[in-house]
């Protein structure tokens, strides 16, 4: 079965009083386990193919199955729920919770799902260590340098252990180095735990590292 | 660790992220908050100088009459009066709380001097008595009746229709209950003001014995009663029902409803709208400060709004942060409310003459328990009312929408 099945997937909205199309009937599958790229130039969707999968948004055609269940007809609280139990995300900006430690951003949402204190202290710092940031657990983001606050927000993501990772441009707001460091995490996580990967960039550098590369370009998928 | 205690950790670390706002927010819930203390401390020291006023300047904490006597008109209202009074005082003074019982009659009168007459209703009293506990009437020459027996005192209208003055002599006509006229001199000793133009115009008063004898009467028509505090008088006219069934104890707010009641509900009212526009002043600024917390977070809401957090929690961390600046801010309040009270404020405030009044009064602040618990409470629910908006706001961003706020 495979992880995400989406068919005839289009979204369109108003801009300036003129609709766009920023997909057009995409068709996609991914398999569990997949360290994927979306890639293509701006404007081409795959932010807007990121959030529909991801379920923090919905299409306007099309369907999207995740782990087999037709998501759009899940009532918002249960995508809610979904999207905190079984995904993952990661942003271009970091996005992290700047009044929480790194530790703390980590373990906020192992707290929210009832995970006793120490069990989930214990969990952040894990996942810090396997994104090579745990001497910096106590430090608030905006003491750390932006590759590294990556890091720590590819520990968010993953502490939860999702079945999918999603991160959009995750390396946009970092120079090649560091960008490619954390791709490199992200693949490491990927080979070593099975996680789903998806992510999305324009940098052919970066997209070298992913094992299936799916181009988008005007909201279509080049075959 | 529970949902909503992560939730209350983030929130308190939220409170002061944008100190600027935190702070602003917080000055005006503190100065609000103390100024609405400060105020209700105050209405609460002029409505007990007022209701002071009222007891000792004429009424009492209450008085007694015979049932069924007041309210109504009487052909021979001396029929219906207390008998033995002296009997009744002695049974009264063994009951809880009582200080003093002062007899009393009404008497219509014709006074009388320079060829002027001018129809009165006075009442008898017990100068004496009286002096010492009705310490409140309002003079504006003279004074009390005290032991003169030929003494007459007046209401400022009714000395200003016969033009008399303090130590100028009155002639007093009155009718017996057998309809004999009686007469008597006397000597003006004061002149008084109650503030009631109506009352003021025919009220005068001489001393019980005088009255009693133009009146052929040994009967009393009320026992005004000075008790031990106002909070006495309900286990008083309990205590005064059960051992004198006949006699029907009234409380001085009743006896002096148009001028005392109106008086309070007018400074009620008063008081009512500012606490409205105070609690305004706080409404808008937490709607601001909460407004701007939305503003500056909308990426972040979008964040933990991707990662799962629900509207409601993401609404409880807003009203929870509100909360905590009300409650911090109300106490502050509280606190600078109190230290006004037992500092600068400590001596009252001189206030000129109140309507009716011819004295200023210093009305002291207050402070009691229950306001301040009320406004610290009505601190919370105000800023909890004034985040409603921006949260309902934050509730319903669009996720996709939130992320991309920069």
């Amino acid at each position: 079965m495979a992880l995400y099945e989406a068919r005839g997937l289009s979204y369109r909205y108003r801009l300036n009083g003129h609709h766009v199309d920023a997909l057009r009937g995409v068709d996609l599958e991914i398999k569990n386990g997949e360290f994927v790229a979306i890639a293509g130039p701006s404007g081409s969707g795959k932010t807007t193919l990121l959030n529909l999968i991801g379920l923090l948004d919905l299409p306007s055609g099309g369907s999207i199955h995740f782990e087999g269940k037709d998501v759009l007809n899940l009532a918002e609280r249960e995508r809610s729920l979904l999207r905190r139990e079984r995904i993952g995300f990661i942003f271009q900006t970091f996005n992290l919770i700047p009044v929480l430690s790194a530790c703390e951003n980590v373990e906020y949402f192992l707290l929210k799902r009832k995970i006793r204190r120490a069990e989930a202290r214990r969990r952040a710092l894990e996942a810090l260590e396997k994104v090579g940031i745990a001497s910096q657990a106590d430090q608030r983001p905006n003491e750390m340098s932006g590759g590294q606050r990556q890091r720590v927000a590819i520990a968010r993501a993953l502490v939860r252990e999702p079945a999918v990772v999603l991160a959009d441009e995750p390396t946009a707001a970092l120079d090649q180095t560091t960008g490619l460091a954390v791709v490199n995490v992200m693949k490491h996580l990927n080979r070593e735990r099975g996680i789903t990967f998806i992510f999305s960039s324009h940098d052919p550098k970066i997209l070298t590292a992913a094992d299936r590369v799916i181009q988008l370009v005007d909201g279509r998928i080049l075959q | 660790m529970s949902r909503a205690a992560v939730v209350l950790k983030l929130s308190l670390r939220n409170l002061f992220r944008n100190r600027r706002h935190s702070l602003y927010a917080l000055a005006t819930i503190t100065i609000a908050s103390m100024g609405l203390l400060v105020f209700m401390g105050f209405n609460r020291g002029t409505m007990d100088e007022y209701r002071e006023n009222t007891i000792r300047a004429r009424w009492g904490h209450g008085q007694l009459y015979m049932r069924g006597y007041r309210g109504k008109a009487h052909e021979r209202p001396w029929e219906n009066w207390i008998e033995s009074p002296q009997e009744t005082i002695e049974k009264l003074r063994a009951l809880p709380g009582v200080r003093e019982l002062f007899p009393r009659v009404t008497i219509p009168a014709m006074v009388a001097a320079g060829g002027k007459a001018v129809a009165g209703q006075g009442e008898g009293i017990d100068g004496v008595a009286e002096a010492r506990f009705f310490t409140r009437m309002n003079y504006v020459e003279g004074g009390d009746l005290n032991d003169q027996p030929f003494a007459i005192v007046l209401g400022i209208g009714l000395a200003q229709g016969l033009g008399v003055h303090v130590n100028d002599e009155v002639e007093l006509v009155a009718r017996a209950g057998n309809t004999a006229l009686h007469s008597a001199k006397l000597t003006v000793g004061g002149i008084f003001q109650t503030g009631v133009q109506d009352f003021d115009s025919y009220a005068f008063r001489i001393p019980l014995k005088l009255a009693q004898q133009l009146l052929e009467t040994e009967r009393v028509e009320t026992i005004s009663v000075a008790l031990s505090g106002v909070r006495a008088w309900p286990e008083f006219a309990g205590a005064a029902n059960t051992l004198l069934p006949d006699l029907e104890a009234v409380p001085f707010d009743e006896l002096d409803k148009v001028y005392y009641r109106h008086a309070v509900d007018w400074l009620d009212a008063q008081f009512a709208f500012i606490e409205d526009i105070v609690l305004l002043m706080v409404f808008f600024g937490i709607f601001n400060a909460i407004s701007m917390t939305v503003m500056e977070r909308t990426a972040e809401i979008g964040t933990l709004r991707a990662h799962g957090d629900s509207r409601m929690e993401i609404a409880l961390g807003q009203v929870i942060e509100a909360a905590g600046l009300a409650l911090l801010g109300g106490s502050l309040g509280i606190l600078g409310g109190w230290l006004l009270s037992i500092g600068p404020l400590s001596h009252g405030i001189q206030m000129p003459p109140a309507p009716g009044l011819t004295r200023g009064l210093r009305i002291t602040i207050e402070l009691a328990r229950d306001e301040a618990l009320r406004v610290l409470g009505l601190a919370v629910v105000t800023s909890a009312a004034g985040s409603v908006l921006p949260v309902w706001r934050a509730m319903h961003i669009p996720i996709v929408e939130a992320l991309r706020h920069v």
